[in-house]
């Protein structure tokens, strides 16, 4: 199959196909500061405005051919459809991704209720497709664009205290399933409307319950139930990006049922492709932080190439990248995928 | 107390917290404090030492944060029995601590849990409480010239403004420690944001908290 543009890479990638070079891209927060100097916009500034999202989104694509668009950066977004408030601090000079200030704290019933089509017109919901809609506007057909939602244990914790969530996983699953049942309703109804708006790829983030939090065994009993209610509805090309260690409940993910896995630094590649064998698709799982911000060129090369070597089916990093990563290690690691012969 | 007795309510106590059995605990410190005797070893050699298990069992990955957590609350209700009734004493490792989660992280769990150590060490321990302003740790550390500053970040994405803290403290203080703790946190990167310690782990912070006092007790023991 011919791969024309790096959005037919990334899509066919995604669903399954064989593509050469490997994609490097990423689903999740990937803006830099010099994107950001490039347009003279603040980071804290372009979360509540749909151009500036859509002008600072495209810029890691037009500055180093990082192969992706996404909007948002941050993780507010449904928490605020369901009446939390974000902070996004303008106040001040520190660069920090937006974070929930007020949590709603809502129950299940009120969850459920909130589950209706109504949602989508809630929050910053309507501004973030008009964001992926400048997006397309600015790359046509060239490059896929991605957004993302929080898994339903996650996001509880974004519109909950997340002290009791754990504990009740552990105390009170049957109560716990519930409520992420409810939440997962919330994510499918926000989901499906960013993948019939200019979206091509999603991502479910459901970092909370990684196994350097939860035990494979609660992850079993009450997250994966929810993860696959999602699956089931969402449209393809989806994700579901778990970071920190998840080597005991890989083959979990999978059973989840969405179209591709990734994972971060922490859980090693090699070992999950040996793992799951040569038909999942695995994207992963360069260090953000040790590689991109902190690394050599030379380094981010290396590591990217044998992300390749590994088996990653695409190379994306195991989190947001944190904006000052460093030009030319982003360079490095897209250079490397480029080279990089698939053994 | 007789000794059979005391091993007796020590084990309950240490095995009360390793299981998160509240009524256990709550029970076999109030008879430890019936007896009218110091608690101190109540403290460190039951509750403590049911914590010091509990952190082999989440280094072993037996246990995760839940039931951490759990643990937690256990070792708090025996606390707040025993404490009232411990005999103060001298000890040379007693100080003062400032610990807060940095501004732009919203996640104080393994802060609470090492602020937890603190307390049950007899530190006097200064919470700033979470998403913190970077200056406001400069300025408590110099209102309460505290020996030790605790920075806590979850994400990657929030631990940058550690280096910040570390730099202008380092810079009033150079003698003040600064640990650092969370999920991101590794030696490597304890080592480039100009720390002085960290959980080896890197899992997050609540293991070296535990041996923070195993290592504590260790030193008063001998002292």
């Amino acid at each position: 199959m011919t791969h024309s543009t790096s959005r037919d890479r990334v899509l066919g990638m995604l669903r399954g196909e064989k593509v050469h070079p490997v994609p490097c891209f990423s689903g999740v927060g990937n803006v830099t500061t010099k994107g950001l100097d490039k347009l003279g916009y603040r980071f804290a500034d372009v979360h509540n405005d749909a151009k500036m999202m859509a002008e600072a989104a495209v810029t890691s694509w037009e500055l180093y051919g990082y192969e992706c668009v996404v909007v948002p950066f941050d993780l507010c977004m449904e928490a605020e459809a369901l009446g939390c408030a974000m902070n996004p601090y303008t106040e001040t000079d520190e660069l920090l991704y937006p974070t929930i200030k007020e949590k709603s704290k809502l129950t299940t019933e009120q969850i459920r209720e909130a589950a209706n089509p109504s949602l989508v017109t809630k929050g910053r919901i309507p501004l973030i497709k008009e964001a992926a809609r400048i997006a397309r506007e600015k790359v046509g057909d060239q490059v896929a664009i991605g957004s993302y939602t929080l898994g339903p244990f996650t996001l509880g914790g974004q519109i909950g205290e997340l002290e009791p969530l754990l504990k009740n996983a552990f105390k009170k699953p049957d109560e716990m399933l519930d409520y992420l049942d409810a939440l997962a309703d919330v994510i499918t109804i926000i989901g499906k409307e960013l993948m019939e708006s200019d979206v091509d790829f999603i991502s479910v983030r459901e970092m909370g319950a990684t196994t350097d939090v939860l035990s494979p065994r609660v992850f079993r009993k009450i997250i994966c139930g929810p993860l696959k209610k999602i699956a089931k509805s969402l449209p393809s090309p989806n994700i579901l990006h778990i970071c920190g260690m998840v080597t005991p409940i890989l083959q979990d993910m999978v059973d989840c049922g969405y179209d591709a896995i990734s994972i971060d630094s922490k859980t090693p590649l090699k070992e999950a492709r040996e793992k799951l064998g040569p038909d999942v698709v695995i994207c992963g799982n360069i260090n953000p932080f040790s590689t991109l911000n902190t690394g050599e060129p030379q380094e981010a090369y290396n590591i990217a190439a044998q992300c390749v070597k590994d088996g990653a089916s695409g190379v994306h990093p195991g989190c947001d990248i944190w904006p000052t990563a460093k030009p030319e290690n982003i360079e490095a690691m897209i250079n490397a995928s480029k080279e990089t012969a698939v053994e | 107390m007789d000794a059979a007795k005391k091993e007796e309510l020590l084990k309950r106590l240490s095995q009360g917290v390793v299981e998160f059995e509240d009524d256990e605990v709550k029970e076999a410190a109030e008879e430890w404090v019936a007896t009218g005797e110091d608690t101190y070893d109540a403290i460190f050699d039951g509750l403590v030492t049911g914590m010091e298990e509990v952190g082999r069992l989440f280094s072993a990955q037996e246990y995760f944060v839940p039931e951490m957590l759990m643990a937690a609350d256990s070792l708090y209700i025996g606390l707040d029995i025993l404490k009232p009734h411990m005999k103060q004493r001298d000890t040379n490792v007693k100080g003062t601590v400032v610990i807060g989660t940095v501004q732009g992280d919203v996640h104080d769990i393994g802060k609470n849990i090492v602020k937890m150590m603190f307390d049950v060490a007899g530190f006097d321990v200064y919470d700033l409480g979470r998403d913190v302003p970077l200056e406001d740790f400069l300025k408590k550390q110099l209102e309460t010239k505290s020996d030790i500053v605790c920075l806590s970040a979850m994400m990657t994405t929030t631990m940058m403004g550690m280096p910040k803290v570390i730099e202008m403290i380092k810079e009033k203080n150079p003698n003040c420690k600064i640990l650092i703790g969370g999920a991101p946190i590794t030696d490597d990167v304890a080592g480039k944001f100009g720390a002085d310690g960290t959980a080896k782990d890197a899992s997050n912070a609540l293991e070296e908290a535990v041996k923070m006092v195993v290592a504590l007790k260790d030193l008063q023991k001998n002292s």
